[in-house]
């Protein structure tokens, strides 16, 4: 079983986390956001194989949303930390 | 020379037990009883089933999948299917493994109606319906005939018996943890250990078999066993778990094993893989003879328990390892018709004591012949890489050993992620590309003689151990050495040279009964990668999980189509290595349940409990209209305990509200209440619930039950992500009771209780106040979902039943009754409330389910807002409204559709949410979803299709009972 290192709590089993998801901020205004990137923010998703930003809750802990960086492929997982306007998810986030 | 003692004395039964040796495991003080088909044996404490059985002669242990063969004892490892029997009410038990107890009852399996006289063992007759690939070839046609075809293969198929009345077993898991975990207690597996139990490491050993040493227990020597068992003693930090079976890899050196009846699961640093090596069958005619049994298991049987499983036996070997055998069976006193050894004149020559035993080199075995059992070999000189079938030789016997070679253990290596790699020139399978982490160890590493695998051992040890932080690791000079001397191993596995002649009865498979003809014509029939050949001809897919048959079908596989082993590749390893039961996996049953603090009331007074998500709660007391005529008549009490309830203090809870409901909460007052939808940026409803600002900067928010835990997350997310300026939150919903007290009579029970006044103009419809309520610190809503005036009581969850007591005594003198879920959802039905979930699904939108009501679309950013604020502006598609049909003779249920008559045919154009006979107005009241076009059509017909027939109902905008809500609000 994966093993996730909760930010706040150290590495723990996978099973005490639920899955957020890849990171796919809102767009700052949706009325003045664009049909393509408003569309792109509801529907659709990078699914990219690599690195990729995605939120994990520590359902079974301290209750931390938080940012893991995944290889989707491996599953190994790079950084994870606590999202702040200075420390938003980038893995995977660049338009490719 | 021992003296002989009462132990030595072989007692009657035990035809095929020796004397008392070295190094066996049975304790021949003690004697035990069992029986197997029905008739009674005997058995030493210490051996396995398949050991004292085989003691007494037996040879056929079951019969086979497929043709129903009898089947014998093969490998005596653990890892092929011919030896599953039963016991008791327990399936498909490896009776090479399971020890006997006192009493036990063994019965085989896949005979009927017994194992001697099987009825469906014409295995002549079934071939002929059962070629390769028959799952889709025959039984398909005529279709009328299935039922027939079905009840035949049911009772032709299929290994144990599963009794449906067997109570769950006592199941349980268990954590372990370990700085390097060592799979497999042989010869590399217990160096492994020791060396990084001495770099400091925590080591955690497992090992399937009974006790540790490997090989070194059945090879004939006690010394090195001795020596290498001693070392645990010596070592450090080692805690050793034997018959314990390693049942998979997960991420992250996550373990699976089996002990009996408990789980482990296993969380390593680094793992060393010492899992060793499986033995190959070979392929010729009729090899699933009883009496055709691979050398180590041979080995195993007279070594450990004393008993040898013939009286006249032959050996057939590829290697020096069958040669030893050999020496054991005649040092063993067996009478040794020949040894074939596939080789030339010089190999074997080693072998000690063989020189009046006929040797026969450069010769295979061509057929086992016999009926029941082996009676002969016929064996055949090899001309080249081809046999000489002009020559064949038959040699008596009652025991065929062979000695094929190995296949690298190396399931959970694979399944870990390393590749596998041929070595076509010594035939043998090596791993390369393992991860981080991952260490191999002896025999699964191809190392194959002791020492070279306890040096392994020690090299993969010290590698782990530096892994997992303690010491510095083998030097890389040590490894290159270990490499050279395992390159100068001699070849030991069989090249499988090609049999002559055409025979259906070479198995290549036991399993599945898979034969050499089934394997090339599915090939012959396009199935030619390995994947697509096991999924077609079901290799490698029964018990044994390719142990016995794997190595044997990619080479079988590769010389048909001209390849090479590397070429053809090899099947993916999944988890479990070895089978293991349902009960193991399932553990403990453990169904969380939630129960409120009412919850022995509400048994106490026979209430029909039903499950709610994780609660329980009551479904109704008896008579669930009564309890909706009681609450529209007089007044009733509702257990609410379930309700999420969220608290949230801070300055910006307001702004938070504002962004997270579809409606305006920035104006709300103290004291105030309102309905509030969730939904998410797509505009669907996720959740409803109503939020009271109970001071300045608090607020208490309820969610519906269901939704409560998601609520929670989903404002987290938000408030964690940027919005959670000057809020917190926090969920409260554990630590209050809440009670429904709805009716005309409500206010006169709740009066009683309570010095807070509660006159309409003092607690108004949609206000909140802390009251008092029987001597409990009470929060006061006055909201309604029923319809009817109510009073939302919440109170500390520890003061639930004294409040809940203290209403239905005041109540008492009004009528006042209990009711449950259904009786509120047929009254909230006659409201036409909605409930999130039932009447809304993953599509739905606020304004599409007519609650335009309920949304601000005006105000600043929420969530929603673009999505909503565009179906209204381009119309919304469908609507959920009201229906009504007269009468109560049909009540159309839930998830039904609606259709309309199109051009020629009928079209499912909306479905039924919800439907119930409504005791107050006497008609059917429902919810449905119709296109917006139809469902504006107030008053008009739809028709429902029910059982084939279609039943008509009338549109109803608005709700059902008291549309305008006066009695809300009296």
């Amino acid at each position: 079983m994966l093993v996730i290192e909760c930010p706040h709590c150290g590495p723990r089993n996978a099973s005490e986390f639920r899955f957020g998801g890849e990171y796919n901020p809102r767009p700052a205004e949706p009325m003045q956001s664009g049909e393509e990137e408003w569309t792109r923010y509801l529907y659709l998703r990078k699914n990219r194989m690599g690195m990729q930003s995605e939120w994990w809750y520590h359902n079974a802990g301290c209750g931390t949303w938080f940012l893991a960086e995944r290889h989707t492929r491996t599953s190994q997982i790079g950084r994870t930390y606590i999202w702040s306007p200075q420390a938003r998810g980038d893995a995977g986030t660049d338009n490719e | 020379m021992r003296v002989p003692t009462m132990s030595d004395v072989i007692p009657q039964g035990m035809s095929h037990r020796l004397a008392a040796r070295d190094g066996e495991v049975v304790d021949r003080e003690a004697m035990l009883r069992f029986s197997f088909g029905g008739r009674l044996y005997t058995a030493f404490r210490g051996d396995t089933i398949a050991a004292a059985l085989t003691a007494a002669g037996v040879s056929t242990f079951s019969r086979s999948f497929k043709y129903h063969r009898p089947r014998g004892l093969l490998c005596c490892s653990g890892h092929c299917p011919n030896c599953l029997v039963q016991i008791g009410d327990e399936p498909n038990v490896r009776a090479c493994q399971r020890r006997v107890e006192e009493g036990m009852t063994v019965s085989p399996q896949n005979a009927w109606p017994s194992l001697e006289r099987d009825a469906l063992s014409l295995s002549g007759l079934l071939a002929r319906f059962m070629p390769v690939g028959f799952y889709y070839k025959t039984f398909m046609r005529p279709r009328r005939l299935w039922p027939l075809f079905e009840a035949f293969l049911r009772r032709a198929a299929g290994l144990g018996r599963v009794d449906e009345r067997s109570p769950h077993g006592a199941f349980d898991k268990q954590y372990l943890h370990a700085d390097v975990a060592v799979v497999g207690g042989g010869p590399a597996g217990l160096q492994a250990a020791r060396r990084a139990a001495a770099a400091g490491a925590r080591v955690l050993l497992c090992d399937e078999n009974q006790e540790v040493g490997g090989h070194l227990r059945f090879g004939g020597d006690p010394t090195p066993l001795a020596g290498a068992r001693a070392l645990l003693e010596e070592a450090g930090d080692i805690q050793v778990y034997t018959d314990t079976a390693v049942t998979g890899w997960y991420r992250d050196h996550w373990l699976a094993a089996v002990r009996g009846n408990r789980l482990f699961k296993i969380r390593a640093g680094a793992v060393v893989f010492a899992t060793g090596a499986y033995e190959r069958p070979l392929v010729f005619d009729n090899n699933d003879l009883p009496g055709v049994m691979l050398a180590g298991g041979v080995a195993r049987l007279l070594q450990l328990y004393g008993v040898v499983p013939g009286k006249r036996a032959v050996v057939a070997t590829a290697n020096d390892d069958g040669w030893q055998v050999a020496e054991a069976l005649v040092a063993a006193g067996v009478e040794l018709a020949a040894v074939v050894d596939e080789r030339g004149v010089e190999s074997g020559t080693a072998a000690t004591g063989l020189d009046h035993v006929p040797q026969y080199h450069g010769h295979v075995v061509a057929a086992a012949v016999g009926s029941g059992r082996v009676r002969s070999v016929e064996i055949v000189p090899l001309a080249g890489d081809r046999v000489d079938p002009g020559q064949r030789q038959t040699l008596p016997c009652d025991l065929l050993v062979t000695s094929g070679g190995w296949t690298a253990a190396a399931d959970l290596a694979y399944m870990a992620g390393g590749k596998s790699r041929h070595d076509e020139a010594t035939g043998e399978t090596r791993l390369d590309d393992l991860p981080d982490g991952i260490f191999l160890a002896g025999r699964v590493n191809g190392r194959y003689s002791a020492d070279v695998e306890a040096e392994d051992g020690r090299l993969a040890g010290a590698a782990a151990a530096a892994h997992a932080g303690y010491g510095e690791g083998p030097s890389s000079t040590a490894a290159s050495q270990v490499e050279t001397r395992a390159q100068q191993q001699p070849r030991r596995t069989s090249d499988c040279p090609p049999a002559s002649g055409k025979s259906a009865k070479r198995f290549v498979c036991y399993c599945e009964d898979v034969t050499e003809v089934d394997v090339t014509t599915a090939i012959a029939e396009g199935f030619d990668s390995v994947e697509l050949l096991k999924r077609y001809s079901t290799i490698s897919m029964g018990p044994c999980q390719g142990k016995m048959c794997a190595a044997n079908a990619l080479g079988l596989c590769a010389r048909t189509q001209g390849q090479t082993v590397a070429e053809t590749g090899r099947t993916t390893s999944r988890p479990p290595v070895t089978p293991l039961t349902l009960g193991a996996l399932a553990g403990q049953v453990m169904e969380p349940v939630q129960v409120t603090p009412l919850h022995q009331w509400h048994l106490d007074r026979g209430a029909a409990m039903m499950v709610a998500g994780l609660w329980l709660r009551p479904e109704h007391y008896g008579d669930p209209t009564a309890e909706v005529l009681a609450v529209r008549q007089r007044v009733g009490l509702i257990d609410v305990s379930t309700l999420g309830k969220i608290k949230l203090t801070g300055p910006g809870v307001p702004a938070l509200l504002d962004r997270l409901y579809v409606n305006g909460w920035r104006k709300l007052g103290i004291g105030r209440v309102r309905y509030g939808v969730m939904c998410n940026d797509e505009g669907v409803i996720l959740d409803d619930g109503v939020c009271a600002r109970v001071r300045e900067e608090e607020w208490y928010m309820s969610t519906t039950s269901s939704g409560a835990g998601s609520v929670h997350q989903w404002m987290e997310w938000w408030i964690q992500s940027g919005w959670g300026e000057g809020v917190q939150l926090s969920d409260v919903t554990d630590q209050h009771a809440a009670f429904n007290l709805t009716g005309p009579r409500a206010r006169d029970v709740l009066q009683k209780l309570t010095e807070r006044d509660l006159a309409n103009d003092k607690l108004p419809y949609m206000r909140t106040r802390t009251a008092t309520v029987a001597g409990a610190p009470s929060r006061l809503l006055r909201i309604g979902f029923t319809g009817e005036l109510s009073f939302e009581i919440h109170t500390p969850a520890s003061y639930g039943l004294q409040v809940w007591e203290a209403l239905m005594e005041a109540g008492g003198e009004f009528g006042l009754v209990p009711f449950g879920v259904e009786a509120q959802r047929v009254l909230r039905l006659e409201k036409a409330h909605i409930i999130v979930g039932q009447d809304t699904d993953a599509m739905s939108d606020p304004l599409s389910a007519d609650m335009d009501w309920a949304v601000k679309l005006d105000k600043a950013d929420f969530l929603g807002q673009r999505e909503l604020l565009r179906i209204h502006e381009k119309g919304r598609r469908q609507r959920l409204v009201g229906f009504t049909r007269e009468g109560g003779d049909v009540v159309p249920e839930e998830g039904l559709q609606i259709v309309e008559r199109r051009e020629e045919r009928f079209e499912a154009v909306g479905w039924v949410t919800s439907c119930r006979f409504s005791p107050v107005l006497q008609k059917v009241i429902g919810l449905c979803w119709l296109p917006d076009e139809v469902a504006g059509r107030q008053g008009e017909t739809i028709r429902i299709h029910r059982n084939g027939r279609l039943v008509e109902a009338q549109i109803h905008h608005g709700p059902f009972y008291d549309p305008d809500g006066s009695r809300l609000k009296t």
